[in-house]
């Protein structure tokens, strides 16, 4: 699955599909402000600042018969970087892709209970999950820019969506909020598989929110660059997170603790233990079972 | 158990500091013998260990900083290294206190207001430091409090045996001249090694304090 897939199937949405989801009457601000959190088994809170973007309720994950996550309850606060932490198999890119439906594309694999983005629950019949991942735009671990120029790589959710007025300046703005204007300017027109991994995967960020999406979801986007690339993407995801909310999957702990405000993390079998702010998973977790892990005794 | 060297590290630290309080400790002994038989050669010992102090200082300093760098120490850990960071700084100044006795043994001549029991406030400051550290071995909230709350009663010690010298100088007749110099210079003396000692139970209660947040996570007994 490539975000080229994602596109190109939504080449025939209407956009206003989009603005149904957040203008669901049913499913106002007011009722998610006033939803209590639920943090796992074991304690956290609620989200300390900025309105509840994303709220999950009970949700289980199955692949067939094997359960991937367990009963999840969490909310994520917009504007800020949520880091989703574990050990491998734990469930927390099973999470991640939950969030904009990308386990629909998984063959055997059921979703129960929900997960509501802006109120609405994104797994009801009448979402389209094509203007929901419009919404929720999604930055892999491998950098995957289109063959294709600099600039069309930008541009080109723009154009899928009829949005071409002021076509270079939405492209630039796009190139500068992604920390890579400076180094493309001058030669827009190569491709994007000619720039280094970390200007690649700064163009698949460039691309990403080039359509204004509300959250960018991020599944390992540095764990295939250097470091040097690696602290370029870091910066990068907490300036956006001033525009956007960021959700991050990382097997890198001390990623985490340097770019999130909140941190969730899953243990092996699908069950988020703690949620709580990032500074308080990592000096004080109300879990020895997250102290354990974080710490290395475990995991 | 995953990072067994990093484990072992964390081991070595603690004990590391747990053994600087040993020599520490053993100076501060040292220190009050010295000023109550008034032996030079122990003061001189005094003094002159305060370089080995010193260096474990340097070295627990080095290993904290390392733990930090290499490790990404968190939470119960993070804790840990954080305090015992600030806990060899205490036990480094109480180094320099029983220095302190040390320098004041060598220079005192007679003795001045022999009701003034400084023995007695040596001890209580030692039983302090010698708690504190226990509890931090032990990892004992309790003890830690307990600690503390006997600060007061050093601080009362401390401020009655001020206070009683003071007195008797007000009420002391002096001849003119040298007797003068000399009493005002015993007199000070004896203030200072009050007021180290009184330090001694300040720092005890630091490293209570120190040993609380990195038990509980609480400051409660910072500042």
């Amino acid at each position: 699955m490539t975000q080229s897939d994602m596109t190109d199937d939504g080449r025939t949405e209407p956009t206003s599909e989009t603005d149904s989801v957040s203008a669901d009457p049913e499913h106002d601000d007011e009722e998610l402000i006033e939803t209590g959190v639920t943090a796992g088994t074991e304690g956290g809170s609620g989200p300390v600042g900025g309105r509840t973007i994303i709220e999950s309720r009970g949700l289980d994950v199955y692949y067939g018969e094997e359960r991937a996550l367990q009963d999840v309850s969490l909310e994520i606060p917009e504007k800020s970087v949520t880091a989703i932490i574990g050990p491998s198999g734990c469930g927390k890119s099973t999470f991640l892709r939950c969030i904009n439906r990308m386990n629909d594309l998984i063959q055997n694999a059921r979703v129960e209970g929900e997960l509501r983005f802006e109120g609405k629950n994104v797994y009801d019949d009448d979402v389209d999950p094509v203007a929901l991942r419009r919404r929720i735009g999604m930055v892999f671990q491998e950098p995957n820019p289109f063959p294709k120029s600099i600039y069309d790589n930008v541009a080109y959710g723009l154009r899928l969506q009829d949005q071409t007025d002021d076509l270079d300046e939405k492209v630039e703005q796009a190139l500068k909020d992604a920390a890579l204007w400076d180094e493309v300017k001058d030669r827009l027109d190569e491709s994007g598989l000619e720039l280094s991994g970390g200007q690649q995967q700064r163009l698949c960020i460039a691309r990403a929110i080039a359509v204004d999406p509300g959250v960018i979801l991020m599944d390992e986007p540095a764990s295939a660059l250097d470091p040097v690339a690696t602290s370029q993407i870091e910066d990068l995801i907490q300036e956006i997170a001033e525009e956007y909310t960021v959700v991050i999957v990382t097997h890198n702990m001390q990623q985490a603790a340097r770019i999130s405000d909140r941190t969730a993390v899953f243990l092996t079998g699908g069950e988020l233990v703690e949620y709580d702010d990032t500074d308080k998973i990592f000096q004080n977790p109300e879990s020895q079972r997250v102290e354990d892990y974080i710490t290395g005794k475990f995991g | 158990m995953a990072r067994e060297s990093y484990q072992e590290k964390l081991d070595q630290l603690q004990a590391d500091v747990l053994y600087m309080s040993e020599v520490v400790l053993d100076r501060l002994r040292k220190g009050l013998d010295a000023l109550d038989t008034k032996d030079e050669d122990l003061a001189w010992a005094v003094i002159d260990g305060d370089e080995e102090v010193n260096e474990m200082y340097l070295d627990l300093e080095k290993q904290c900083i390392d733990l930090l760098a290499l490790q990404q120490p968190v939470a119960s850990d993070l804790r840990f290294i954080a305090a015992s960071f600030k806990i060899i700084t205490d036990l480094e100044r109480i180094g320099d206190l029983a220095t302190n006795l040390g320098d004041y043994t060598l220079q005192a001549e007679r003795d001045v207001f022999p009701e003034v029991d400084a023995q007695s406030i040596g001890r209580f400051t030692i039983e302090m430091v010698e708690e504190a550290m226990d509890a931090y071995a032990n990892e004992d909230p309790e003890a830690c409090r307990l600690v503390a709350s006997r600060d007061d009663e050093l601080d009362g010690k401390c401020e009655r045996a001020s206070q009683l010298v003071v007195r008797d100088l007000i009420e002391t007749e002096l001849d003119e001249g040298a007797e003068v110099e000399t009493l005002l210079a015993d007199v000070s003396r004896l203030l200072l090694t009050i007021r180290d000692l009184e330090r001694v139970g300040d720092h005890a209660v630091n490293i209570s304090a120190r040993t609380l947040y990195m038990v509980e996570n609480s400051d409660e007994l910072i500042y």
